[in-house]
């Protein structure tokens, strides 16, 4: 009786192990980002792909993806000769104001109202044990920085004038 | 309480002044086509300069008679209207200069019939300028029915002479694009990246103090003033620099040329704002200098040329 307790605690305990584990791999933002074309006037069009476990990852976590590599990554694209660099500016931004971001980038933070997924764009190709689901992700980049540069977290042209 | 709503409106209007003024001057900027787009599209002007043939652009014509010009320049306003920064407008300055300068001949005195006193400095002067100069260049690429547009962004500042952004590269090919749209993707393409070099020199700017230049002169009045004079054993050259190590930002400043006659001061970072915490120009750094050769044992006696908010003549000798 004594052993089968202990054997239910373990095996309690790796469900919730693993669990955490697959929740950090999300808060983590595994993915890669292209450019996509010329968006219309205040928004970048890219393609974004997650690497996921699920074949069909939340939408949330796709267009999170697309808004933190518009910010700090930047994008480029060979075939539609583009290369953006990241909108925040320097890569130390996000290490600066990592309070700020950590909310802003949360599950159910704000960073998702500024990404819209185009419908139909979806590819899934299965690498090994996980997912490469890419999505074409519209960024509206001109409301992003305006509400970023009102937080304090991004410098404008017009600070210091 | 009355008295606390009292002290605290004084408070408030007194802190208002030190708030206001504690912005730095801010640098205007305006597109201009680039000469080789000028000349590219024939909108040059020819002129003999002392019997040698000399070609100047025409920005009037080119924003007369060119619609891609006024649109793309119009594009990227209101993209740098957008982030805050609205720019000086290339048609509208060259407007307010000639409807000037009509008025300017047409004003006379009421009593004399004086007209308005204008040197030769003054007119050459009168011409459109700003801190940073934006010069746009772009050529359309055609391979069969195939276009492309490749389109180059420049920003100059005015008085260093350096690039401080720059965007350029080939669009993508295409059947069916027109041209004015082909250029309006390369402007929404490039100008993000424009805006974020600049954004660094802004920082720059505002961390390091701004970049000018200075010119000291001497008036060739027959006084005999001369930058080798020696005060107190001190060459006047290197008394003038000494007072440049003294008040530049982190004593940054390069003496590139010094004669007898004239010393010329670059990269020299000026701080942005005075010590009573207004904004700081070229001008009135160059007036602390003046101020402290008319004193004794100096007692020289200067004139100050401004040129924009970036560079500034001092010519020692007379007013």
């Amino acid at each position: 009786m004594k052993l089968l307790s202990l054997i239910t605690i373990f095996i309690i305990a790796l469900t919730i192990s693993f669990s955490t584990d697959a929740k950090q791999k999300d808060q983590i933002l595994n993915y890669d980002i292209e450019g996509a074309g010329t968006g219309a006037q205040g928004t970048y069009m890219v393609k974004v792909t997650v690497i996921s476990k699920d074949k069909k990852p939340k939408e949330d976590l796709i267009k999170r993806s697309a808004v933190h590599g518009v910010l700090f990554r930047g994008f480029a694209s060979k075939e539609m000769r583009q290369n953006q660099k990241p909108l925040a500016g320097s890569a130390t931004n996000e290490a600066q104001h990592a309070d700020f971001y950590k909310d802003f980038f949360a599950e159910n933070g704000t960073a998702t109202a500024y990404a819209q997924i185009v419908t139909g764009s979806r590819e899934v190709v299965k690498a090994g044990k996980e997912y490469r689901v890419s999505d074409v992700v519209i960024v509206n980049k001109d409301q992003l920085l305006k509400d970023l540069q009102a937080a304090g977290v991004i410098r404008g042209l017009n600070s210091g004038f | 309480m009355k008295s606390i709503f009292k002290y605290i409106a004084t408070a408030a209007l007194a802190l208002i002044p030190v708030i206001t003024s504690a912005q730095a001057k801010k640098p205007t900027i305006m597109v201009i086509p680039a000469d080789t787009w000028c000349y590219e599209n024939g909108f040059m002007n020819t002129y003999n300069n002392q019997g040698k043939e000399t070609k100047v652009p025409d920005y009037e014509s080119a924003v007369q008679e060119n619609m891609d010009l006024v649109n793309v320049i119009t594009k990227i306003g209101e993209l740098m209207a957008d982030r805050g920064f609205p720019l000086k407008d290339l048609a509208a300055t060259v407007r307010n200069i000639n409807q000037s300068n009509a008025e300017d001949e047409m004003t006379v005195s009421r009593t004399s019939g004086a007209t308005l006193a204008e040197s030769p400095l003054d007119r050459l002067l009168n011409r459109a300028k700003a801190d940073i100069l934006v010069e746009l260049a772009w050529k359309i690429n055609s391979v069969g029915p195939k276009k492309s547009v490749t389109y180059t962004l420049r920003g100059i500042d005015a008085y260093t002479g350096k690039q401080v952004a720059a965007a350029q590269g080939t669009g993508p090919q295409s059947f069916s694009a027109e041209v004015p749209v082909l250029l309006e993707e390369a402007t929404l393409e490039r100008l993000d990246n424009f805006a974020s070099q600049l954004q660094a020199h802004f920082d720059d700017l505002l961390e390091n103090g701004r970049e000018v230049t200075v010119n000291i002169r001497v008036f060739d009045n027959g006084s005999g003033l001369s930058l080798e004079d020696e005060y107190d054993g001190e060459m006047l050259t290197d008394i003038i620099d000494d007072w440049m190590a003294q008040n530049t930002v982190n004593h940054r400043y390069s003496l590139t040329d010094a004669t007898d006659n004239m010393m010329r001061f670059e990269q020299v970072r000026i701080p942005l704002y005075r010590e009573n915490g207004t904004a700081m120009d070229t001008r009135y750094f160059v007036r602390t200098l003046s101020k402290y050769l008319a004193k004794q044992p100096f007692g020289i006696q200067s004139k100050i040329l401004t040129k924009g908010l970036g560079r500034a003549d001092l010519v020692l000798g007379e007013k």
